[in-house]
């Protein structure tokens, strides 16, 4: 196993499978940064120049574009509170309002390398996990991943404002998107829900306009009603400086990304489930790391661990949805089931052969995730000063600009003109929820979770009955939720005691 | 003088000759040459339908005189009926729009879709690439090796689905209704998620297309019992669900949706385009699905390329379209869209 190991290091290390490496995490880069242009449609474009390329060439070509996809996402996200990938909206939540207090180079700092210590951490998990992968994937069924989905919306409470009905708000948000993402046709009799005589809402709302209206349409009002730069009127200061402080910031909380990290490749191991959930998760649970109700108020004000853990997230879920892909042949995320394509195309068939007959390849795989994303983080961490500046720019010099990469990112969703209706329509909610201060991440955790949730149960009942409910991992997972949902108010109550 | 007009004469005659000679490419060129054919898919880039209209377009020019150039545009939505809605009432028939559509919407038109603004047998067709034949299949390791052992199963048999409308569901439906097959069938997310389901033995099966179902076949996870009317050679040796069954009715249900498993990949243009274009455009596709390149490439992919005339899919069409309105109605009780 080891010397698979070094051979897929020294496969990437040669001069073509290198170079087209490079290619990849060039494309990968900007990929990420044009919101709406995701890296699965782009993976899809990418196919057409594979048929000549050897395995050992196609492979760092692919993944190097779209392991880096998610790390270059994250800039948007910061810079305009734009999300550039669907997977990078909560890392919006904290590191745009950073952007607007002048702290852009910090957020971008803290975003590039804790993206990098993730990526680092699920391609290491790919590597480890190898021995293990096929058991791992398989111990979760039906009953297990709707208990997963629960989990996943307990952070709904974590998420949530704060004050006397802070938790009321979250939760109708979270059922408001669960609501929303029971549209189009039902997962069993094909039933239309909500369509209103709309093919297009057949197939219910699609992420990228529901993210980019309810998260930065208000944020572009805002920039128009404020009339200043983005980062205000707040001397940006000595950008470098602030790339550093980014840098040592993810040090400071380096268990935090660690675990974060560990959130994600968790979620990305699970097929269906992927970097949706997984950047809330991490961010429900970085929010938790405040030990004061002062420093919980912080997060989504500025507080850096907002940027860290969706962050970290969202690269380490990339090598751990790369597990179920290459074992079974699953698609670990919409964008790996392309890559599956990709395989078939190089005479690569997922399954037992990938992790004996093509180990090294699979290692390969590995590398190309770290090094892509060192090569990615180290370009980006060069540039920075000049990337940061963009938030000093007049906003009525921007704003033009952010609405076409707002209209263009949803339009590319579907090609169709109901995802610019779906945008502005989101973008009036997201306006509304911003001027009364209600929390936007629980909407979303909802909307991308009900209908996984409801197809889950669904299977889960249809295939044991009530029975599902005895299983030993259920019950577990049951007790890992109750502990996160309670976890909050016990604290709390315990500091409380503490300080009488 | 008599001889220098003898020489006009002949150089004359020469000239005017070699005008009628005109090279083959001339012929057809004027109509594709320097122009651009848009390919509409129904579906998001990535999926079955767009690799195989890619894959397509890739060799495709060099069998249509002029080489024209040729673009994907990506139209998904409705399971494809907005695509088609658009190539047939918005595209111009000028044989530059080529729709790659759902083979589900004949059944779409069987149950008269409000939203569908089409006629399926008004499209000018071009052919379909692939059938798409269907298998029952059961988890290797049961013992179950025919369906008569299916038959005789003493327990609820548990098949996994990846969608309600998916073809693979409507197949396993019939074959629990008309053969009274104690089926109950689950429906995951998608066709990676159900077959993961068979990997974790949650449940025992997957009816589905065999080109989904052939890596595990391969790997002797799921040993085939059943097929539908269309088959690849693979599994051209089991029976056929029709023969499962003695209902006549239940006969002709199956073989109504079996019809839209011949018909696997549906290339149209819009009403109306030139027989001329037309021509050019099933010449070209009949060639193209000969062509060694594509058919290396198609074997990579596994993904069978078969051209199957235009003729032939308005037949399977018209045939499907063509019911009495009592075996429609026992079609709609199951099948859904």
């Amino acid at each position: 196993m080891f010397d698979a190991f070094i051979q897929g290091l020294m496969i990437n290390l040669q001069f073509k499978p290198f170079i087209f490496m490079l290619i990849g995490s060039a494309i990968g880069f900007w990929v990420g940064i044009l919101p709406g242009l995701g890296g699965g449609a782009t993976l899809a474009l990418m196919m057409s120049f594979i048929y000549t390329m050897t395995p050992q060439e196609a492979m760092p070509f692919l993944l190097g574009m779209y392991s880096v996809v998610a790390t270059t996402g994250d800039i948007t996200s910061v810079l305009f509170g734009i999300p550039g990938e669907a997977t990078t909206t909560a890392t919006i939540v904290d590191g745009y309002p950073m952007a607007k207090k002048g702290e852009a180079g910090r957020a971008l700092g803290a975003v590039l390398m804790s993206s990098l210590i993730g990526a680092i951490f699920g391609a290491a998990l790919l590597a480890l996990s190898i021995p293990i992968v096929r058991p791992l994937v398989l111990a979760f069924g039906s009953p297990e991943m709707f208990m997963l989905t629960l989990l996943g919306l307990t952070c709904i409470s974590t998420l949530s404002g704060r004050g006397k009905r802070g938790l009321l708000q979250g939760l109708l948000g979270g059922g408001f998107g669960f609501i929303c993402s029971m549209i189009g046709q039902d997962s069993q009799a094909g039933v239309l829900r909500f369509t209103f005589g709309q093919l297009y809402l057949w197939g219910g709302l699609s992420t990228i306009p529901v993210m980019v209206g309810l998260f930065a349409i208000p944020e572009i009002v805002n920039l128009a009603v404020s009339g200043t730069a983005i980062a205000g009127d707040v001397p940006l200061g000595k950008l470098g400086k602030g790339v550093r402080q980014g840098i040592k910031d993810t040090f400071q909380n380096f268990w935090l990304v660690v675990r974060c990290s560990l959130i994600g490749s968790f979620f990305g191991i699970l097929p269906g489930v992927g970097g949706g959930v997984s950047q809330w998760v991490a961010y429900a649970h970085a929010t938790q790391s405040a030990k004061t109700d002062e420093e919980r108020a912080g997060f989504g004000k500025g507080d850096v661990r907002g940027v860290l853990g969706p962050g970290a997230s969202n690269n380490s879920k990339e090598g751990g949805a790369l597990i179920p892909t290459i074992a079974f042949g699953v698609p670990g995320g919409p964008g790996m089931a392309i890559l599956l394509g990709a395989f078939f195309v190089m005479g690569l068939v997922p399954g037992p052969e990938m992790l004996t007959k093509h180990l090294a390849l699979t290692y390969s795989m590995v590398w190309t995730i770290v090094i892509a994303n060192i090569i990615a983080v180290t370009v980006c961490l060069l540039f920075i000063d000049r990337i940061a500046k963009l938030t000093t720019i007049r906003g009525n010099l921007m704003i033009p600009f952010l609405l076409f990469l707002c209209f263009i990112g949803a339009f590319s969703s579907n090609n169709h003109y109901g995802d610019l209706i779906v945008l502005m329509v989101f973008g009036v909610i997201g306006c509304i929820l911003m001027r009364y201060d209600w929390p936007r991440p629980p909407f979303i955790l909802g909307f991308v979770l009900g209908r996984f949730a409801e197809i889950n149960l669904f299977a889960a009942t249809l295939r044991y009955k009530a029975h599902w409910l005895y299983r030993p991992k259920v019950m577990i997972i049951l007790l890992i939720t109750v502990a996160f949902a309670l976890a909050p108010y016990i604290l709390k109550k315990r500091r409380l005691s503490n300080e009488e | 003088m008599e001889l220098k007009r003898y020489r006009l004469l002949l150089w004359i005659s020469f000239l005017s000759l070699s005008m009628l000679w005109v090279a083959p490419e001339l012929q057809a060129a004027p109509y594709y040459q320097g122009k651009r054919i848009t390919f509409v898919v129904g579906f998001a880039p990535g999926g079955g339908y767009d690799r195989m209209t890619r894959m397509i377009a890739k060799y495709l020019p060099k069998h249509i005189p002029g080489k024209p150039t040729i673009i994907i545009e990506n139209m998904p939505g409705g399971s494809s009926m907005i695509a088609a809605n658009y190539v047939y009432s918005v595209a111009k028939p000028d044989g530059l729009t080529i729709g790659n559509i759902n083979r589900g919407l004949q059944i779409a038109q069987v149950m008269k879709i409000s939203e569908m603004k089409f006629d399926l047998r008004k499209f000018a067709w071009i052919g379909s690439t692939a059938s798409d034949a269907n298998a029952f299949c059961i988890r290797a390791d049961l013992p179950y090796k025919t369906f008569g052992d299916l038959r005789n199963a003493k327990r609820e048999i548990f098949m996994s689905s990846g969608g309600p409308m998916t073809s693979g569901a409507q197949f396993t439906t019939l074959i629990k209704e008309y053969t009274k097959l104690n089926i109950q069938l689950i429906t995951y997310t998608n066709m990676a998620d159900a077959l993961l389901a068979v990997e974790r033995k949650e449940v025992d099966g997957n009816g589905s297309t065999y080109s989904s179902l052939a890596p595990l076949i391969q790997r002797g996870v799921l040993r085939p019992l059943l097929r539908g009317r269309a088959f690849e050679p693979e599994i051209k040796h089991l029976p056929v669900d029709e023969d499962m069954t003695t209902d006549p009715v239940g006969k002709k249900v199956m073989a109504m949706r079996s019809a839209t498993d011949v018909v696997g990949r549906p290339y149209v243009a819009p009403p109306g385009t030139s027989p001329e274009a037309l021509s050019i455009l099933r010449k070209a596709f009949a060639q193209v699905a000969k062509d060694p390149q594509l058919q290396a490439e198609a074997k990579k992919n596994l993904m069978p390329v078969e051209y199957l005339s235009a003729e032939e899919c308005l037949k399977s069409v018209n045939y499907l379209l063509g019911q009495p309105e009592d075996i429609v109605r026992e079609f709609k009780k199951y099948i859904t869209f």
